[in-house]
């Protein structure tokens, strides 16, 4: 197979990530905060380790502001709900992910209001354009870091500072650049960072993350059992208790812990730097084909590994049934989740197709797949 | 020898301090606090050398971790050894 749907999910994954999974059904998997035999207390000590790598990865300073939650659309909706009630207003980007306009839709109905700063064709938006959108009643803003549809890298940095010089904290969503492009919360003025386990970071389905900076609280999205403070009827104050009610995903964070150590070691600079040059040649092919419309940053400019094109008029969803059929690739047609950034680019119609290589796709595979898009290009 | 008992609230705090304190060369133990030494319900706690209790309090202070009390001098807490964990019978 030619696995180029790692936007969707990262396949496959390192061994070192399967045998963790397996290690922690073996060896660790007690239910960590619950009691003191061994198994809970490895289970804790490895949920731990993973706080602290991912810590290390983003340059949080506190490993205890890192909160696992089962993917990046639980973190979005456990950092939107947490901060926003009725009366106040947000900013978001025309390029969310659903798992951000969805949860913004529903607070509208409840008299959160929203502003959208609408990106430019290319789907980046600028942080002036943010900036104007401000008022004195702004609670929140969020941006997603990369498109999950063109690859488009927004300005965070930027848009981070703007929102420290204004108090308004900042929710970042890195579903498609944690692991992919550099992450630093305090150089880009972060104060809450939603993330998947399963993408960028090579660890499994099930598994992500809220980092919540100590300048924001949250409002806990569910309370419950936390192993601490048992006998008070009130969720904790502290983190990443407050956030963490009920079993965690114990085989799954072992996993990840195995992932993120795995890509601190690769590095994340030369994990972006593999990606970037297949994700141009994959542009670059893509744009020599006749028939064939790319969208997105044109190549040559700074992406996620991210290709969404389309050929004429062919449904997308055929496109990727040919590519499937042919050769074996795996890639991922439609809306991706994601009808507002597709209303941004003018593909709300039809959708795209999108190829996501990933840190272990090869060049030949890249070249195996621009082979048949250009039959099927020829052939419409 | 005696040894202190650090209760605090979450497993996490205390995972992050056997972890913190481990780079430092120190081993202390995580358990289950004693009833008798917990007022809130479900809490942990580290067993250490008393010689190592300014160590633990420094690591609180970094961390900014509030411990719900310090026990010194105890003798009779139990030690919670770390041990191997795979049984062959599971590796076939």
């Amino acid at each position: 197979m030619i696995y180029l749907d790692n936007a969707a999910t990262s396949w496959p994954k390192p061994p070192a990530v399967v045998r963790a999974v397996r290690d922690a059904l073996t060896n660790a998997a007690g239910n960590p905060g619950r009691t003191s035999h061994h198994l809970a207390m490895n289970a804790a000590a490895l949920i731990q380790e993973c706080r602290e790598n991912l810590a290390q990865l983003f340059g949080i300073a506190n490993p205890l502001r890192v909160c696992f939650t089962a993917n990046t659309t639980e973190a979005l909706n456990v950092a939107i709900k947490g901060v926003l009630v009725p009366g106040d207003h947000v900013i978001c980007s025309s390029m969310e992910h659903n798992s951000v306009w969805r949860p913004m839709t529903a607070l509208q109905e409840h008299g959160v209001e929203v502003s959208i700063a609408e990106a430019d064709a290319c789907g980046v938006v600028d942080a002036a354009k943010v900036e104007r959108l401000l008022r004195r009643d702004t609670k929140l803003i969020a941006v997603l870091h990369a498109s999950n549809v063109n690859g488009a890298i927004q300005p965070i940095a930027e848009i981070g500072r703007l929102s420290r010089e204004h108090g308004i904290p900042f929710l970042v969503d890195a579903a498609q650049s944690a692991g992919v492009l550099p992450i630093d919360v305090e150089a880009m003025c972060i104060d809450l960072l939603a993330f998947p386990g399963h993408k960028g970071l090579l660890g499994p389905q099930g598994t992500g993350g809220l980092y919540v900076s100590e300048r924001v609280d949250l409002r806990p999205l569910k309370e419950g059992g936390t192993g601490s403070d048992s006998n008070s009827p009130h969720q904790p104050v502290y983190y990443p208790d407050r956030l963490e009610s009920g079993t965690l995903n114990l085989p799954g964070i072992s996993g990840l812990n195995e992932a993120v150590r795995y890509v601190l070691r690769k590095t994340v600079a030369q994990i972006a730097h593999r990606e970037g040059v297949l994700t141009q040649k994959l542009l670059a092919g893509l744009g020599e084909i006749e028939g064939v419309t790319v969208y997105g940053p044109p190549a040559g400019l700074l992406r996620a590994p991210v290709v969404s094109f389309t050929i004429g008029d062919m449904d997308p969803v055929m496109i990727a049934s040919e590519l499937e059929r042919r050769a074996d690739i795996a890639c991922r047609p439609g809306w991706h989740c994601a009808g507002l950034a597709h209303r941004t680019q003018g593909t709300q119609r039809t959708g795209t197709v999108r190829l996501s290589p990933g840190p272990f796709t090869k060049v030949a595979e890249i070249e195996a797949a621009l082979g048949v898009v250009a039959k099927l290009a020829r052939e419409t | 020898m005696a040894h202190c008992l650090a209760v605090f609230s979450s497993l996490n705090q205390v995972a992050l301090l056997k972890r913190a304190l481990y780079r430092e060369g120190v081993y202390v133990e995580m358990l289950r606090t004693p009833q008798r030494f917990s007022a809130i319900g479900c809490s942990f706690a580290v067993r250490c050398q008393c010689t190592e209790l300014p160590l633990l309090r420094e690591a609180c202070l970094k961390w900014k971790i509030e411990p719900g009390g310090i026990f010194e001098d105890l003798e009779e807490i139990a030690s919670v050894q770390d041990r191997p964990l795979v049984d062959d019978e599971w590796e076939q």
